[in-house]
């Protein structure tokens, strides 16, 4: 709407320029109590509706200031919960760790695993004591529920162990057989489950036995006295599957570990040499 | 004389705007944001002023600088000077500039928000020292900025209530 000049130079609208100047003047140098009166006036009538939304708005901005405070609250106490739980996890583990300690009539020392990233991670473990603390080579590494592995390498105040993923892991393993009997095996890791196995498989069971699903698997001491490694008893896990029989003559066993590498935070290492050790572990083994 | 609908609609704009002014600039809550807020009210102003005679532009000018004094009394009747200043002069300068094209009607808000501040600090004398400086030369023409920006923005949506150009 295009607008012409000569709407604009009325002398009603320089009067009304001047008088509202004036009285802006007038208002400015006014005692502050009549100015006081007058922002007063303003305020609470024509300026009233507009402050009480405002009034609204700063109480909607507070509420929702409260609501992100409480939730930020609310995380930190999950966060504080998770680390409890985390903690009281930590602790049960270190008890039933200390009870097999308690337990066990062997020569041992407590180890804190330390972790590695990496893939040698899942079938070695670098633990806290070594040569000092009398941790030898082919000495039993265990956990409160059974067995993890056996030390490889030794050095002064570390030692690292195989743990039973590794390929080139063997255990000598007894069980109980169908007939009430015991069967004995050598236990390994499964191998067509590759490097990253969490199962075991139980081999060299003759054609004739059967074992039941469901049974037991320890360690069998065979050997001990020749330089065996593990103790009678130590368990190893639980038959799950029949595997697969091998050229007629033997059959193997699938075996969920009685403990899983992933879980590891202390092991305990048997430096001393025992014959059997079944007592001393939860279940009781044989 | 413009028709009656088209004077409601202007009458509601510039009411939606003063309803802004209270609703949105506390929002922030922080005061460093709050100074640089688009200052909805003086909008309101321009936008009226320059569709309005000088002596129109001058009374509302008046009447909105009343209202920012009450509102902030520490220099009670520096609001009410300086708005009724910019208030005539926007609606004087009508003949000067096109009043219908965006891009000046932006330029107008920003150069008319500013002055106005300079105006206010200068009767009103109640900032010194650096503080006016960093008031006119760092705060002021931030809020010039954001009050053209809304602006610009309240004149696309009501473009064919205010007769704006918008290819020129």
């Amino acid at each position: 709407m295009p607008v012409g000049p000569e709407r604009f130079t009325s002398r009603r609208d320089t009067l009304a320029f001047l008088i509202c100047l004036l009285c802006a003047v007038a208002a400015r140098v006014a005692p502050v109590d009549y100015q006081q009166v007058i922002a007063s006036g303003i305020t609470n009538t024509i300026v009233a509706p507009f402050l009480a939304l405002q009034e609204q708005i700063e109480l909607l901005k507070e509420a929702r200031a409260r609501v992100t405070q409480e939730l930020a609250r609310t995380d930190s106490l999950v966060v504080e919960d998770l680390e409890t739980q985390s903690i009281r996890a930590e602790n049960a583990r270190l008890r039933r760790l200390l009870d097999l300690s308690a337990r066990l009539p062997v020569e041992h020392v407590a180890a804190e695993v330390l972790r590695q990233e990496g893939p040698a991670d899942e079938t070695m473990l670098l633990l806290s004591v070594g040569r000092d603390h009398g941790v030898g080579p082919d000495d039993p590494v265990v956990a409160p529920g059974g067995i993890v592995g056996v030390i490889a390498t030794v050095h002064a105040r570390t030692s690292e162990a195989m743990i039973w993923t590794h390929p080139d892991f063997r255990a000598s393993a007894m069980t109980q057989g169908a007939e009430n009997n015991d069967i004995f095996g050598i236990v390994a890791p499964l191998a067509s489950e590759g490097p990253t196995t969490t199962l075991m498989e139980l081999g060299g069971v003759p054609f004739r036995r059967r074992v039941l699903i469901g049974a037991t698997v320890h360690t069998s001491g065979r050997g001990v006295e020749l330089g065996g490694v593990y103790p009678i008893g130590i368990p190893i896990g639980t038959v799950i599957a029949d595997g697969e029989e091998r050229q007629g003559w033997s059959r193997t066993y699938h075996i969920r570990p009685a403990v899983h590498p992933a879980s590891l935070s202390h092991v305990i290492v048997l430096t001393g040499q025992g014959r059997n050790v079944a007592d001393a572990f939860e279940g009781r083994g044989p | 004389m413009r028709p009656l609908s088209e004077r409601w609609r202007l009458a509601a704009l510039l009411l939606l705007l003063v309803v802004l002014q209270f609703a949105v600039r506390p929002l922030p809550g922080d005061s460093r944001v709050e100074r640089v807020m688009p200052d909805f009210l003086f909008l309101a102003l321009l936008v009226y002023a320059i569709r309005a005679r000088p002596g129109q532009g001058a009374v509302a000018g008046f009447v909105v600088g009343l209202v920012t004094d009450a509102l902030s009394p520490a220099a009670f009747g520096a609001g009410a000077l300086a708005h009724t200043v910019i208030g005539y002069l926007a609606a004087w300068g009508k003949t000067v500039f096109f009043a219908d094209n965006l891009v000046v009607n932006a330029t107008f808000f920003f150069a008319g928000t500013w002055i106005r501040d300079l105006l206010v600090l200068l009767i009103g004398r109640h900032v010194q020292g650096a503080a006016l400086y960093w008031q006119i030369g760092y705060f002021s023409p931030l809020k010039a900025l954001t009050t053209a920006m809304a602006g610009m923005a309240v004149l696309l949506l009501f473009r064919r209530l205010l007769h704006i150009r918008i290819r020129e």
